[in-house]
């Protein structure tokens, strides 16, 4: 059986690695962040999803460091190709090479954590500490709403299909049946929203008072122990970038 | 508590009109239900049965629905409202905890963010701070009663309608309320569902609460019924006891079906399958089926969301040969993979193994689109197949590339026409039509094609007399015209009365009933 984390305790591992990471702010770790998060999505299954969605916030990040600091580095003398204004610097390369994996492992970190977690672990675990129920609620359908548009989509889709409505493989066909689908996405979203209000007022979602939690979460010492030192970590992570990095002469 | 000091439930509504609409939805109807009683409100498609359902169960309210005047008594309470903006308010998550309701479309009553049944049954309890020990309880109690203790770990979104359907009545009885309204409960149902949901009501009058049941069938539970009121363009045209009523003209104005006297070709040979109602075409042997099933086989993957996981299998080595002008009706319990059946036919789903064929050619690696020319699927539930923002355009959609920019909106016309949507034509949205009427929509835009093979998926569901015998008449002119027609459906009287053969699928596997 695999260990199975409570949700703080994945958060906690996430977001204190993200910390730790960019607080050494060297980019063998970062890497080896990176590589680490990749290596568990694989275990976990969801390499697909976390690898595509890294990809689409880390390309253009990536570009738009190479041209800002690759190109125009004023601080970089070690120039090692030049066209006009723009050099390209062995500092410059460094820098974009460190902020750039540095933002990889954070990205990645928390893009593993929001495609493994357990949405209803996190939503029970959040009402158990007196989160008001609604953000619980709303938490969820933001993590659930994507998944039901694509659902609403796809039966938009093959209602339109259904009469005669051709789609191929091209990228133009795609978007031209997108444009015809929005409209009766909307409306159809709408609709539903409606019709689901009055359901969850009826069950007494908009009610005030304490709620009870039928999915119950374990959170074993072990890992309260754990998310304690991993914050003790950071905070000292922290520390330490805050003293090496102090300006000479220390504070005033 | 006893049942003779529960709640009862009292309601004159002199008028209820939604804002923005000058007519009432609802006009001089009055309702009583006692402790432990079961009622029926029996009334045709768009006879304001949904809108009397919400309104006493304040999913609908004065003032923010539309304008409300009459009285609403619960436990000896009497609220006044005279559509003035004084007018008392109802708190919807206090009434419910009285008066629970299950709407039409069970969907819609789940959180969605809850990800198994026995979460989603709980959620209300939640809401109401129930302690875990005794939701732990409710949760095992009302699934028993619902037949859904073997699906308690199921997530609800992979629940097929008939399952959803139980959910949805769980949830709304799991809170004990004094009365339940529920809206049209068997609607696709098959018979063990609809045997379960009649038991659990039976057995929700036996503790005491009182049922409301809005229906356009005096079905075998409406029979059960100490009282029928009768609901006709929302008005109540007769009310009374069920031996007053059967037969009575008000139900058979108002649409009302009523088993048995529907299907005049059924009842005049009791006991006997009917004749079918036209021959199959001249010479069926030499006839190229319009469509063949050849060894079909499918399986879902386990986790549908992924595409990952050992598939499932839902059908097995399928063979199917329908030929132009024969009507074919598919019969099997809930979950059997009736409606996976049809959506092999336009290519909306593929086969793992087998091919199918229209018309003599393999739509292998034909898009869905171009099948759609010779294949009209009529889904089960209409509101996935309705998308347009008026009912005109929805019946037009698709026909232009088929008979030319001329010719599209006459046949759109015609087919409207057809299904007896004409009036609603240019203005309406297709959202605001009854479910009866959208299902009708929907059948229209699959008939202005004029395809060769009809697909129906439970095409009978939620059809009142008028609607069914709507339905009957295009079925039989397309199948006149020499389309091959395969229907789904749980109905097995009415297939009887239209198919000339059904099967039935069942392990994944047709055979000939």
């Amino acid at each position: 059986m695999t260990l199975r984390l409570h949700p703080f305790t994945a958060l906690t591992a996430a977001a204190c690695t993200a910390v730790i990471t960019t607080a050494a702010a060297s980019w063998p770790l970062s890497v080896a962040v990176g590589l680490a998060s990749a290596v568990l999505a694989v275990r976990r299954g969801v390499a697909g999803r976390v690898l595509s969605a890294a990809a689409v916030i880390l390309v253009p990040l990536f570009l738009s460091l190479l041209v800002l600091h690759g190109l125009f580095f004023p601080e970089g003398h070690t120039v090692l190709a030049a066209w006009g204004p723009a050099r390209v610097t062995a500092e410059g390369l460094r820098f974009a090479l460190e902020l750039g994996t540095r933002t990889a492992a954070c990205v990645l970190v928390f893009l593993l954590f929001s495609f493994t977690v357990s949405v209803p672990d996190l939503v029970s675990a959040l009402s158990a500490r007196r989160i008001p129920p609604q953000f619980g609620f709303v938490l969820a359908s933001t993590l659930t709403l994507l998944p039901a548009v694509a659902g609403r989509l796809e039966r938009i889709r093959q209602a339109q299909e259904t009469r005669g409505m051709v789609i191929r493989g091209g990228l133009w066909s795609r978007a031209g049946a997108l444009r015809l689908q929005m409209i009766p996405l909307v409306l159809a979203l709408m609709d539903d929203a409606g019709s689901r209000a009055q359901a969850l007022e009826a069950r007494g979602f908009g009610s005030p008072g304490p709620r009870t939690s039928y999915r119950d979460v374990a959170d074993p010492p072990a890992q309260r122990l754990f998310r304690a030192a991993a914050f003790v970590l950071a905070a000292a992570a922290v520390a330490a970038r805050l003293v090496v990095s102090w300006p000479a002469g220390g504070p005033s | 508590m006893t049942a003779a000091t529960r709640t009862a439930l009292r309601a004159r509504i002199d008028a209820f009109t939604f804002h923005g609409e000058s007519r009432p939805a609802l006009r001089d109807v009055t309702l009583s239900v006692t402790p432990g009683s079961l009622t029926a409100v029996l009334g045709g498609s768009g006879s304001g049965k949904s809108t009397l359902g919400k309104l006493l169960a304040a999913w609908l309210r004065a003032g923010p629905a539309g304008e409300f005047r009459g009285s609403l008594e619960l436990d000896g309470t009497r609220l006044d409202f005279h559509g003035a903006p004084d007018d008392p308010r109802i708190n919807p998550a206090e009434w419910s905890r009285r008066v629970a309701f299950v709407p039409q479309d069970a969907a819609s009553m789940l959180s969605t963010v809850r990800a198994t049944v026995a979460e989603e049954l709980a959620f209300g309890l939640e809401l109401r701070a129930t302690p875990r020990a005794d939701m732990l309880r409710a949760v095992e109690r009302t699934a028993a009663r619902t037949g859904l203790s073997g699906l308690l770990d199921r997530d609800p979104a992979t629940l097929s309608g008939g399952e959803l359907r139980r959910l949805a009545v769980g949830c709304a009885v799991i809170a004990e309320p004094d009365m339940l309204i529920l809206d049209e409960p068997m609607a696709s149902l098959d018979a063990a569902g609809s045997a379960r949901i009649e038991e659990l009501i039976r057995g929700l009058c036996a503790t005491g609460t009182g049922v409301v049941l809005l229906s356009q069938a005096a079905d075998r539970l409406a029979g059960e019924a100490m009282h029928w009121t009768v609901l006709d363009a929302g008005t109540v045209t007769a009310a009374g006891v069920p031996a007053q009523l059967i037969g009575s003209a008000a139900l058979e104005h108002a649409g009302v079906l009523v088993p048995g006297v529907l299907r005049p070709e059924a009842a005049a040979v009791p006991g006997q399958a009917p004749a079918p109602p036209a021959a199959p075409g001249p010479g069926p042997a030499r006839l190229e089926p319009g469509l063949e099933l050849r060894g079909v086989g499918f399986g879902y993957s386990q986790d549908q969301r992924r595409g990952t996981g050992p598939r499932q299998r839902v059908l097995r080595d399928v063979d199917l040969a329908v030929r132009p002008g024969e009507i074919i009706a598919v019969t099997g319990p809930n979950g059997a993979g009736k409606s996976t059946l049809l959506r092999h036919f336009n290519g909306l789903l593929r086969p793992t193994e087998g091919d199918v064929q229209v018309c003599g050619r393999s739509i292998a690696g034909v898009p869905v689109g171009t099948v759609a020319a010779s294949v009209g699927l009529l889904f089960q539930h209409p509101r996935d197949q309705l998308f347009e923002r008026t009912v005109l355009r929805e019946a037009a959609f698709g026909l232009r590339q088929l008979f030319g920019k001329a010719e599209a909106e006459d046949r759109a016309r015609a087919a409207l026409a057809g299904v007896g949507l004409s009036a609603a034509a240019g203005a309406v949205h297709p959202a605001e039509l009854s479910a009866s009427q959208q299902r009708l929509l929907a059948l229209a835009t699959v008939l202005a094609r004029e395809p060769a093979v009809l697909a129906l998926d439970e095409p009978t569901v939620g059809l009142d007399r008028h609607g069914l015998e709507r339905l009957g008449r295009a079925v039989e002119a397309a199948a006149a015209r020499g389309t091959a027609v395969v229907m789904v459906t749980h109905d097995l009287s009415y297939a009887r009365a239209t198919a000339h053969r059904i099967l039935e699928l069942d392990g994944g596997c047709l055979r000939e009933l």
